[in-house]
């Protein structure tokens, strides 16, 4: 939970860079002229009330939805070049827990889609177990589980591939808030630990300002960037701290309703 | 058994109570009646361990199953594929579903008159109609099983850039498996009951026409000790092979 050093921030490349983006669906515009980017090792929220095309965004990113025109680059190469998206992990809203495999194999699911050997992909498996504290739980079902603790199963079935990206839609948004904090607090220590650079969707401004190194604050209908506002803060940051308290008041005021 | 429990006990003695009462009862009433009507449960099972060693007896049991089997097996082939096929395509189902309709409202017992028909006193009459019986059960499960499956863990699959291939084998099959087997066990049990109606009328040998030539020579007691030689093979399948299987296949599922 240590704070970032900003210094190797601004020296970072740039892991993913949006520019100009649009999106239609049929005559509806879904996004208008998107940019932003992303540093290696940094941490950035996109934030915005529904309608606003948080997730298309995250999808485009992702590289499972198409965009209209305008640049995606990932890694320096355009989305069109890019083909190591093994090293993209995305966690859904929902744990998405396939209820026939156990938890162990839930974990090693990303890896069966990459030529991994059975041996390695149990151990990879384990190991992420280990990392969100669920090692005791690799022969259990998902249905025995808490939703905390479904949660840390699809954070390890993410961090498995061992991603340099992660994008996550809304991840914690359906655990009670105790539970959420916690996979925060989670969040911060491993991405410290693996240096992962994460991209997240959250309609919740208190997320957004614990987590994020930047938050890019989108207006909906056409969704667009409305502000790119920067979070200095050291971590760990608790919501009643002064500073912290302050800056989601601030950004309470900006998300449109 | 580790699982000997209390509950095991009670269970076993409430079926031994019962089947005590219900051998008593039958004791009593054939004691009334003369044999060629009912047949008392000692005489029953006299004629019983002498069908067992009959030298056609096996022949008989086994081409039944051969024939149930078979059926079931081509049913299985072509009924999964094409529920397959209308769970993925909207037009396609809307447009065969009256067909299956109609399908289930036919009766086995006109299906064996047309396979008779058809192919005459052979093993394909019986193989027909069980066929006929299992393979609708089996589409419509299968089918409703493709309708069940999770969009959001085929978008999962493709977030882990999965071939479709992949997608089918380790999403659709699994969520599919559990209605597969619920359509193909209820079919394995139509088709089993239906053989031998099928057999009594289209067929030279198997349990089926055994059945009837006792029941043309009123040798009762033979058509007793056949119907409870097929109780003790049903259950013996439910519990040795169907019941184990279940509990292997869904050991996932929340209790």
């Amino acid at each position: 939970m240590s704070a970032q050093p900003d210094s190797v921030l601004e020296s970072a490349p740039t892991v993913l860079q949006v520019t100009q983006l649009n999106k239609f669906y049929g005559q509806l515009q879904a996004l208008r002229d998107v940019s932003f980017d992303v540093q290696r090792g940094e941490v950035v929220a996109l934030l915005g009330a529904s309608g606003c095309g948080k997730s298309t965004l995250l999808n485009i990113a992702a590289g499972l939805d198409s965009f209209d025109n305008g640049e995606l680059h990932i890694e320096g190469q355009p989305a069109s070049k890019f083909k190591s998206w093994h090293k993209l992990a995305y966690m859904f809203q929902e744990d998405r827990l396939l209820p026939w495999r156990t938890v162990r194999d839930n974990v090693g699911f990303g890896l069966e889609a990459q030529s991994v050997s059975r041996n390695e992909r149990h151990e990879r498996a384990e190991q992420a177990l280990r990392t969100v504290g669920l090692a005791d739980f690799a022969q259990s079902w998902p249905h025995q589980l808490s939703g905390g603790m479904r949660s840390r199963v699809a954070l390890a079935r993410s961090l498995v591939v061992e991603p340099s990206i992660l994008l996550m839609d809304e991840p914690f948004s359906k655990l009670d808030p105790h539970t959420r904090s916690q996979m925060h607090q989670e969040l911060l220590r491993i991405k410290a630990a693996s240096g992962a650079t994460v991209l997240f969707v959250t309609h919740d401004v208190e997320e957004a300002v614990v987590l994020a190194n930047r938050i890019v604050l989108l207006e909906p209908r056409p969704g667009r960037v409305k502000e790119i506002v920067d979070v200095p803060l050291a971590h760990p940051r608790l919501p009643t701290d002064r500073d912290t308290a302050e800056l989601i008041r601030q950004l309470r005021l900006k998300v449109t309703p | 058994m580790s699982r000997a429990t209390p509950r095991f006990w009670v269970h076993l003695s409430q079926r031994l109570v019962l089947a005590v009462g219900f051998i008593a009862l039958w004791s009593l009433a054939a004691s009334r009646m003369p044999d060629f009507i009912l047949p008392g449960p000692m005489k029953v099972w006299e004629t019983m361990q002498a069908l067992f060693f009959k030298p056609t007896f096996l022949h008989d049991v086994g081409i039944t199953m051969y024939r149930v089997v078979m059926g079931f097996l081509l049913a299985t082939i072509v009924g999964t594929p094409l529920g397959l096929a209308l769970g993925s395509n909207r037009t396609l189902a809307g447009f065969f579903e009256p067909l299956l309709s109609v399908t289930n409202t036919v009766s086995s017992a006109i299906w064996a008159v047309f396979a008779i028909i058809w192919f005459g006193i052979s093993n394909a009459t019986t193989i027909f109609v069980v066929f006929m019986t299992a393979m609708p059960l089996i589409l419509t499960n299968v089918w409703q099983g493709s309708k069940n499956v999770d969009k959001q863990h085929v978008d999962l699959a493709r977030s882990f850039r999965m071939s479709r291939t992949q997608i089918l084998r380790k999403i659709y099959l699994p969520t599919i498996l559990p209605y597969f087997f619920s359509g193909a066990r209820l079919a394995f049990g139509f088709g089993w009951r239906v053989s031998l109606v099928a057999e009594t009328l289209g067929s030279s040998d198997g349990i089926g026409y055994r059945l009837r030539q006792a029941a043309d020579l009123v040798q009762t007691d033979q058509v007793f000790a056949w119907t409870l030689t097929l109780v003790v093979l049903m259950l013996a399948l439910e519990g040795g092979l169907l019941k184990p299987m279940e509990r292997r296949l869904f050991r996932w599922k929340p209790v």
